[in-house]
């Protein structure tokens, strides 16, 4: 970790802080997302396992933010070198451990941008082309994902409940279906999408009931027909019986061709939700040059 | 990428020739699976945890553990990396050292075991098992209903 200067310290999170960084030798500017290990617990957490084999196996689209390298530093130690240390002599006393995942550095992120557009001197709409641009990149790399994530795309007994931040979770992940397959994705890019036209969020709950509430009002309150089997989904209830609303009110300057694809990202029957794939064919990007992409 | 990750299989049956080694050896590998099948962990996190086993044997280092407790240690390692990957439910680390009276060790020693595993799979941990093509054919079944799919996967 000697190689690396920190500059400054750019978000902290319940992992750990994020810090601005450069390489010594080379100049090149990183982001470190510092992981406390615990040495007398459970080992290495399965969170940060399961992040750091993900990126690996993702981080090779240009969609997907790179993963440059994994080091690991012992408080005590400037040794970040594991690969041909013997265990049984090390210090097993030292109890500050750390592991630092090692990004390229990215100026800014969509959420910030959108922030930008919303706030501040210049308060201006997204322009329609740069959204469909964004879209257009986002879905290409929620497509990755799909195609190479073998731990994620298949729907499994008991995957956990508690995925996505609560604006972005799909349906039946707030009703407690633990089914839920690549379909999570994109209904959380449909609202990023929405988002984009909007500068404000499509359904900002503030608890998961709320976050039901806010959907049903907006999308109608589901039924059998819409979605087969969702009276039977773990945490349904009999809700109120909301009408669909007309999309193109809450998103009144994406276009008739953007509307449409965002109902389809938006469906509730996870089954009948546009793929990653499916969408990056949809008229709605048309107009779009995709071959820069 | 999967071949660098498929240990040779020369390698390792010249590897288990020398008869010591290959006891040692059979001894941790079939540890593993009987830990695997008393908490009925997934068919996956056993493939995985015995892929792990050999990638480290089979990786050049100056002190490989050929037997005793630097076997046992890689072992529970192996399988407690395999098993966070993959289960929802994990046991704690002391819990996973079932059924071996000779050694237990602290977690904070499994944890160094661990680190040095994932760094010698270079922390690719989702190796390509069968198992990630079974899912694909099943859904490719006609007449299922989605509820006798998932009843297939999931036993």
């Amino acid at each position: 970790m000697e190689k690396y200067e920190k500059l400054e310290k750019v978000g902290e999170g319940t992992y750990g802080k994020v810090y601005k960084a450069k390489d010594k030798v080379t100049g090149q500017i990183v982001a470190l997302k510092k992981t406390r290990l615990e040495m007398d617990e459970e080992g290495v957490p399965p969170t940060a396992l399961r992040e750091v084999s993900l990126l690996q196996m993702l981080s090779q689209s240009l969609y997907v933010v790179r993963l440059l390298s994994v080091e690991h530093v012992d408080a005590n130690s400037t040794n970040s070198n594991l690969d041909d240390s013997d265990p049984s002599k090390r210090n097993h006393t030292n109890n500050k451990s750390n592991l630092y995942l090692v990004f390229e550095y990215l100026d800014t992120d969509l959420k910030k941008f959108i922030d930008s557009h919303r706030k501040g001197a210049n308060p201006r709409p997204l322009p329609p082309s740069l959204i469909q641009s964004f879209l257009f990149q986002l879905c290409k790399g929620v497509a990755h994902c799909h195609s190479h994530g073998r731990a994620f795309t298949v729907p499994l007994k008991s995957y956990t409940h508690e995925i996505v931040t609560l604006w972005y979770r799909a349906p039946e992940v707030l009703l407690g279906s633990s089914h839920y397959s690549t379909g999570v994705d994109m209904w959380s890019v449909g609202c990023i999408f929405a988002e984009m036209s909007r500068r404000q969020a499509l359904f900002p709950g503030d608890s998961e009931f709320q976050q039901l509430l806010h959907i049903f009002r907006l999308l109608g309150t589901p039924t059998e027909e819409q979605w087969p089997g969702v009276t039977a989904l773990r945490d349904w209830h009999v809700y109120p019986k909301w009408e669909p609303q007309n999309l193109v009110r809450v998103v009144p300057s994406l276009g008739p061709q953007g509307v449409d694809l965002l109902s389809k990202m938006l469906k509730y029957d996870p089954a009948e939700r546009i793929s990653a794939k499916a969408a990056m064919d949809h008229p709605y990007f048309d107009s779009l040059d995709k071959s820069q992409f | 990428s999967e071949l660098h990750q498929t240990p040779a299989t020369e390698l390792i049956t010249q590897f288990l020739e020398i008869s010591e080694v290959g006891s040692a050896h059979q001894d941790a590998l079939n540890w593993m699976l009987k830990v695997h099948a008393s908490y009925r962990f997934r068919p996956e996190t056993a493939y995985l945890s015995v892929n792990y086993f050999h990638c480290f044997m089979l990786s050049p280092r100056p002190l490989q553990p050929v037997k005793g407790w630097p076997l046992q240690l890689l072992a529970v390692a192996c399988l407690s990396l395999a098993a966070k990957l993959e289960e929802t439910r994990i046991p704690s680390l002391l819990d996973i050292q079932l059924l071996e009276p000779r050694f237990l060790f602290k977690p904070s020693t499994v944890q160094r075991m661990e680190l040095l595993v994932m760094s010698c799979l270079k922390w690719r941990l989702h190796i390509i098992t069968p198992f990630s093509f079974l899912h694909y054919f099943i859904a490719k079944l006609p007449h299922l209903s989605p509820r006798s799919k998932d009843f297939i996967l999931t036993h």
